[in-house]
């Protein structure tokens, strides 16, 4: 079963030390309005997620890292783009406003998802005892750190909610995806309960078929690749995992289980996107960075 | 109407890099209703229907509240929410509108009021914050930063519930509760709630204190009587310094007085919606404590 481990992933609002830096700091480098499942899992497992990410973060900072996501979340576009809109919308009544924050919810995790994919991967190698990265002899253009102005907040229903029918759909997506959480994406689309009911119908049937694990497999593959490709050589001392105080097999078992997880949430959140927005919109990034020339030009 | 109804008659507006959700409801002139702390414009959800047969019925969420933009990001001071109901009216090509508000919404009101007068055609307060009446020391605890540590969202949502009782003259259906904290249930919705917590600040309406007589349209000022957060004195001396106003009290009601005696509020609104927009008490004595106060 993937998502992931027995031990209770940290919150936001109950990180302290060491977790509230690295939090702070992950929203900043990763422009994103919340933190992850896949961090708030790692945060658990002593200081195993202030070593990664301090081993992570200057390639995380760059351009080229944002690049790799961009180039993710073109790729799936490109897969469900031939399915079709879900229609999803037809079967829900929804007001203007719910209409305009679901669209806004979707572009966050359409943006975020592709750089979760990438990193987790190279997380991945990193336990594995690969080296991620290439040797650069000149310094990496950066990306500017800060949330993007209009990205919705990373907004979540409680993965306990007292509405029992909502408990029931959780269910299912659990067992469907074989999740031990419920991931953030499918907790933001539950403010609007109706909607993620009628998005998971449209969803479950899919998410099994050749098709939607080829594509799947396509994004794991790409996104190993992308993530050995990183500007920045950089590797993780194994025994300095253990000294933090982290269960490694248990460490290598969740993260392995985010990038097995990750590519089919790429691929449902970019086909419940095609309601909303056209192909060749969804292939560019929501909040794009600036350029590195722009940033050249600004610093100067 | 339960709140997830309501919630589906919001349409919204973005103003700048935020947004607003909002009702809009029948035709005629437009009459603005706001909300205060912890609430969203659920809150008026009983008077709506009567007002919007005559009226076009606008009910803001401010901005950090209910379903508009809750991101931790923003000024939710009444200062900047005056400003932002300026833009929102703006947004939706409304000149000027009758404005009727409670709590801090009252505040925001006097600061329409008083700095944009312009928008205002007729104000009616209901347990307004005003002088130094606030922020209650509940909210002051509300507001501290570390709050967000101490309590997870549904602890909080259950401590303002059973605070917030003592707003109301007898406890409200357990539905009503739940819509009207329902924003809030959320991590986000309850760090919003303590940013607009801490966002409460006396010197907003203490330094418009000495420009209350410069209100001319017509003022009504409704009062749930046995309000502990908002005490009556403090709508006794709205209504003295503001030259054209009425105070009503209302009986068998606390500070959530259109859930209280939602029939009698509503009725008030809508007989103050159909006098004329000109006060002739105005004219004749525009500085002085022209008061009607009614029983």
């Amino acid at each position: 079963m993937f998502g992931l481990s027995k031990k209770q992933p940290i919150a936001e609002h109950e990180a302290t030390g060491e977790i509230e830096r690295v939090y702070y700091e992950i929203k900043q480098s990763l422009r994103v309005t919340g933190v992850n499942l896949n961090f708030r899992t790692w945060a658990a497992y002593g200081e195993f997620l202030p070593l990664v990410w301090d081993v992570m973060r200057p390639n995380v900072e760059t351009w080229a890292f944002e690049s790799a996501a961009d180039r993710l979340r073109s790729d799936a576009v490109r897969s469900v783009a031939e399915l079709g809109p879900p229609a999803v919308r037809s079967h829900v009544s929804l007001g203007e406003s719910q209409s305009f924050q679901i669209r806004a919810a979707l572009d966050l995790y359409h943006y975020v998802n592709p750089k979760l994919l990438v990193f987790s991967s190279a997380v991945l190698l990193l336990l594995q005892g690969e080296e991620v990265g290439r040797a650069t002899t000149q310094e990496a253009d950066r990306l500017p750190r800060g949330v993007p102005p209009t990205m919705y907040s990373m907004e979540m229903e409680s993965e306990q909610p007292d509405d029992e029918h909502l408990m029931e759909l959780y269910r299912d997506i659990k067992n469907s995806l074989s999740l031990r959480s419920i991931n953030s994406d499918y907790r933001t689309l539950a403010l609007w309960p109706d909607y993620l009911s009628a998005a998971w119908q449209a969803l479950k049937p899919l998410v099994q078929t050749p098709m939607h694990q080829d594509a799947a497999n396509q994004l794991r593959e790409t996104a190993l690749t992308l993530a050995r490709g990183l500007p920045y050589p950089v590797s993780l001392d194994l025994q300095a995992v253990k000294d933090a105080g982290a269960e490694i097999e248990e460490v290598v078992e969740i993260t392995e289980s985010f990038v097995q997880l990750l590519p089919g949430l790429i691929l449902n959140m970019a086909r419940l996107q095609l309601d909303w927005r056209e192909v060749a919109e969804l292939e560019e990034s929501p909040f794009p960075a600036p350029s590195p020339q722009f940033e050249k030009e600004g610093v100067s | 109407m339960n709140w997830r109804s309501f919630q589906q008659l919001q349409k919204v507006v973005e103003i700048g890099d935020s947004f607003i959700s909002y009702i809009d409801e029948g035709k005629g002139p437009p009459v603005v209703l706001i909300h205060g702390i912890p609430m969203w414009g659920y809150l008026w959800h009983q008077q709506i229907p009567a007002l919007a047969e005559t009226h076009r019925v606008l009910v803001p969420d401010l901005l950090g509240f209910g379903f508009s933009d809750k991101r931790d990001c923003f000024d939710r001071s009444i200062s900047r929410q005056a400003e932002v109901i300026d833009q929102w009216m703006n947004a939706l090509d409304i000149d000027q509108a009758v404005i009727v508000a409670h709590d801090i919404g009252g505040g925001v009101a006097l600061r329409l009021a008083t700095l944009f007068p312009h928008r205002v055609s007729k104000l009616c307060l209901l347990n307004t914050v005003c002088y130094d009446s606030w922020p209650i020391e509940l909210m002051l605890q509300a507001g501290h930063p570390e709050t967000k540590r101490k309590m997870s969202a549904s602890t909080a949502t259950n401590v303002l519930s059973h605070a917030l009782k003592q707003g109301f003259s007898h406890s409200p259906d357990a539905s009503v509760m739940e819509g009207l904290l329902a924003p809030y249930r959320t991590e986000v919705g309850k760090l919003s709630l303590i940013r607009n917590a801490s966002a409460l600040n006396t010197n907003l309406t203490t330094e418009i204190t000495s420009r209350l007589p410069e209100i001319r349209v017509p003022a009504l000022i409704l009062w749930g009587e046995d309000d502990k957060f908002q005490l009556l004195k403090y709508g006794e001396r709205l209504a003295w310094d503001i030259p054209s106003a009425s105070l009503i009290r209302i009986e068998n009601a606390r500070h959530f007085v259109m859930l209280d005696q939602p029939d009698q509020v509503s009725r008030h609104l809508v007989d103050f919606l159909a006098t004329p927009s000109e006060s002739p008490r105005l004219e004749a004595s525009p500085n002085g404590p022209s008061a009607t106060v009614k029983r």
